[in-house]
C-alpha cells in the first residue's frame, strides 16, 4: 500500500450518490414499516369450538405438570384424569364433534382449498411483496445510474478477503480493499440499517427487510394448519396414564411433616 | 400532586389490579383532558378512569371517557365490554343481557363479554343459567382461575359444597402456589362435612405458609396460618369426638392426638402473645373467647 493517496473522490459523489443512497434506503424502510401497519389484517377470530379444541390439551398439561406433588386429593385427581382420557378417547373436544362410526378418516386439509389457510398465505405474500419490490427498484436504480462508482474509503485497513464484499461491481484486482463500491454500499446498508430503524421506530418494527429474506410465505401457515388434534389427543391419553402412576398428593403425610417441624415427633 | 406521580400511582393500581376507585378517580380526572397526548399509556388510564367513575357513580365522567375511547378504537372488543358496563350502570339487566348476547353472537369466543354476561345473569337471580354458562366458558377457557373461583362461589351459595370442591380443585391445579385457595378448599371441605380432607388441607396450608420460617416453634403464627391452625383445631376436635366417614375416602391421620395438642398450643400462643407492636401491652382481641372455647372441651 503506497503512502500517497492513489485515488481522489469527487466530493460531488459524496453529496449526490453516497448520501442519497443511504437516505433513500432509510426512508424506504420507514415507509415499508407504515405500509406493513396498513396491510396488517386484524387477528382472525376463531369460532368457539376451534378455540376449545386448541386449548383442550392444556387441561391435561395442567393436571400433569403437578402430578408428582399434586395439590388435589386422590379422588379428585382420578376423576379429572379419567374424565379427560375418556373425553380424548371419544373426541369430545374435537372441533367437529366426536367422530361417528364408519366415518372415513379425513385427509389432511389442502392449503390451496382451505380458505383459512389461504388467508394466512396471502398475508405472507403481501409482506413478501412489500419487501421485494422496493429493494428491487433501489437495486436497479443503483445499478443503472451508479454502476462501478467508488463511493467511500474506509478509515481502517482490511484484508483481501473483504474485496468481494466491499467492491462488488468493480472488476479490479489491485485496488485497495478500503474503497467501497456503490453496490456494496447498498448491501452494507441493506443488512446494517436495522439498528437505526430500531432507534427510530421502536423494537418491533417491520422496516428491516433483511430479516424476512429468509422467511418463506408458505412456511408458517403450513406448519400451523396441519395439526391433527385427534392424533394429539390419542397420544395424550398415554401421558395421562403415566402421570397417574407418578401421582402423589401433597397432603400425603403432611401431618407428620408438620409435627416433625414442631418437634412433636422425633425427626428422622 | 404532579402528573408523573399520579401516572405512576395509576400504573401501580393497574398492575396490582387494585380497586381503589375513589383514589383512581381523583388521580385520573386530572388527566382526562390530556389523555390523548399521553400516548398508549393514556388510553389505559382512560379505561381505568371509566371503570372507577362507574364504580363511584360519576357517570358523566364515564361517558366522556367512553366517548374518547370509542372514537379512538371503533371496533375494539375491549371498548365493547366498556359499553356494556356503562349499560349495566343505568339500564335494566335485560337490556344489558340482550346487548351481551348480541355481541356474543357476533364473536362467540369473546371471553370478556361472556364473563360480563354471566355476571349479569348471576346478579339478576338466574343462578342456574349463570352456572350453566360459566361451565361452558370454563370448558373453553380452562385456565381462567377467576372463573373457577366464581363457579365455586356460585355452588357454595347454593349449598352444593361437593361441586364447589370440584371447582376449587381446578383452581388448585391452576394456581398450586397460592395458599389462600388451599385455605378456601379446606374450609369448603369442612363445610361439606368432609373432616379428614379438611384437616389434611388445613395442614397443607400451614405447611405452605410456615415453610420458610426457621424456628416456627417460638414464633406465634401470623396471617392465614392462624386461620389454618384454628381450622386444624376444629377438625381434630370434632374428629376425636366422633369420626365421620370422609366422602373423598381420605384416611384420618393416626397422630390425631398430637395434632390436636399442637393446634391448641399454636392457637393459644397467638392469642397469649402480647399482640403486635401497635397494641403491645394489652392482650390480643378475643383472647377470652378463644381460651374459653379451648378450655371448654
Amino acid at each position: 500500500m503506497s503512502s500517497a493517496v492513489s485515488l481522489y473522490l469527487d466530493p460531488q459523489i459524496r453529496d449526490w450518490v453516497l448520501f442519497p443512497i443511504t437516505l433513500v434506503m432509510i426512508l424506504v424502510g420507514i415507509l415499508r414499516h407504515y405500509i406493513m401497519i396498513l396491510l396488517q389484517s386484524p387477528p382472525k377470530k376463531l369460532p368457539r369450538e376451534a378455540l376449545r379444541e386448541q386449548r383442550a390439551l392444556t387441561r391435561s398439561q395442567v393436571l400433569r405438570s403437578t402430578a408428582a406433588n399434586s395439590p388435589i386429593p386422590p379422588t379428585y385427581y382420578k376423576s379429572i384424569s379419567r374424565h379427560l382420557s375418556d373425553a380424548y378417547e371419544a373426541g369430545t373436544y374435537l372441533k367437529d364433534g366426536p367422530p361417528r362410526e364408519g366415518d372415513a378418516p379425513k385427509p389432511p386439509p389442502n392449503p390451496m382449498t382451505d380458505p383459512a389457510a389461504m388467508d394466512g398465505m396471502m398475508a405472507g405474500m403481501k409482506t413478501q411483496m412489500v419487501m421485494m419490490v422496493p429493494q428491487m427498484v433501489i437495486m436497479g436504480w443503483i445499478n443503472f445510474f451508479f454502476q462501478g462508482f467508488v463511493l467511500i474509503k474506509l478509515p481502517f485497513p482490511l484484508t483481501l478477503g473483504f474485496k468481494s464484499m466491499l467492491q462488488r461491481g468493480i472488476e479490479t484486482t489491485d485496488m485497495d480493499v478500503r474503497w467501497v463500491s456503490s453496490l456494496s454500499w447498498y448491501f452494507l446498508n441493506f443488512f446494517g440499517l436495522n439498528g437505526l430503524y430500531r432507534l427510530i421506530l421502536g423494537g418491533d418494527n417491520s422496516a428491516d427487510s433483511s430479516r424476512d429474506m429468509t422467511a418463506s410465505p408458505f412456511g408458517a401457515p403450513a406448519a400451523a394448519g396441519a395439526q391433527d388434534f385427534g392424533k394429539l389427543f390419542k397420544a395424550e391419553i398415554s401421558n395421562l396414564e403415566f402421570s397417574e402412576g407418578v401421582y402423589s398428593w401433597v397432603g400425603e403425610g403432611v401431618e407428620e411433616r408438620v409435627l416433625r417441624r414442631y418437634g412433636k415427633i422425633p425427626a428422622v | 400532586m404532579s402528573l408523573s406521580m399520579s401516572l405512576e400511582k395509576l400504573a401501580t393500581f393497574r398492575t396490582n389490579n387494585t380497586r381503589a376507585s375513589q383514589e383512581t378517580f381523583k388521580n385520573a380526572s386530572l388527566i382526562l383532558k390530556t389523555a390523548k397526548q399521553l400516548g398508549d399509556d393514556g388510553w389505559a388510564v382512560l379505561e381505568q378512569l371509566f371503570l372507577a367513575s362507574v364504580d363511584i357513580g360519576r357517570l358523566e365522567v364515564a361517558d366522556q371517557c367512553l366517548k374518547q375511547l370509542a372514537e379512538r378504537f371503533p371496533d375494539s372488543p375491549r371498548v365493547d365490554v366498556l359499553t356494556g358496563i356503562r349499560m349495566e350502570a343505568t339500564e335494566s339487566p335485560d337490556v344489558a343481557l340482550k346487548y351481551y348476547t348480541q355481541q356474543l353472537n357476533a364473536d362467540p369466543a369473546n371471553g370478556a363479554i361472556w364473563k360480563r354476561k354471566i355476571s349479569v345473569l348471576r346478579r339478576s337471580g338466574k343462578i342456574e343459567k349463570a352456572a350453566e354458562e360459566l361451565t361452558q366458558l370454563l370448558d373453553t377457557f380452562y385456565t381462567d382461575v377467576d372463573g373457577w373461583l366464581e363457579l365455586a362461589d356460585i355452588y357454595t351459595t347454593c349449598n352444593q359444597y361437593i361441586l364447589a370442591l370440584q371447582a376449587l380443585s381446578h383452581v388448585l391445579l391452576l394456581a398450586p402456589q397460592n395458599p389462600f385457595y388451599v385455605l378456601q378448599f379446606a374450609e369448603t371441605a369442612y363445610t361439606a362435612n368432609d373432616l379428614p380432607l379438611a384437616l389434611k388441607t388445613f395442614l397443607v396450608v400451614v405447611d405452605m405458609c410456615e415453610r420458610d420460617i426457621d424456628s416456627p416453634k417460638h414464633k406465634p403464627a401470623v396471617g392465614i396460618s392462624v386461620r389454618a391452625w384454628l381450622g386444624i383445631k376444629l377438625c381434630s376436635r370434632r374428629l376425636m369426638i366422633n369420626s365421620t366417614p370422609s366422602a373423598s375416602n381420605t384416611p384420618i391421620p393416626k397422630s390425631l392426638n398430637l395434632i390436636e395438642e399442637l393446634a391448641t398450643e399454636r392457637v393459644l400462643e397467638v392469642y397469649s402473645s402480647q399482640g403486635t407492636a401497635a397494641r403491645r401491652g394489652q392482650a390480643a382481641e378475643g383472647k377470652d373467647v378463644v381460651v374459653g372455647w379451648i378450655g371448654a372441651r
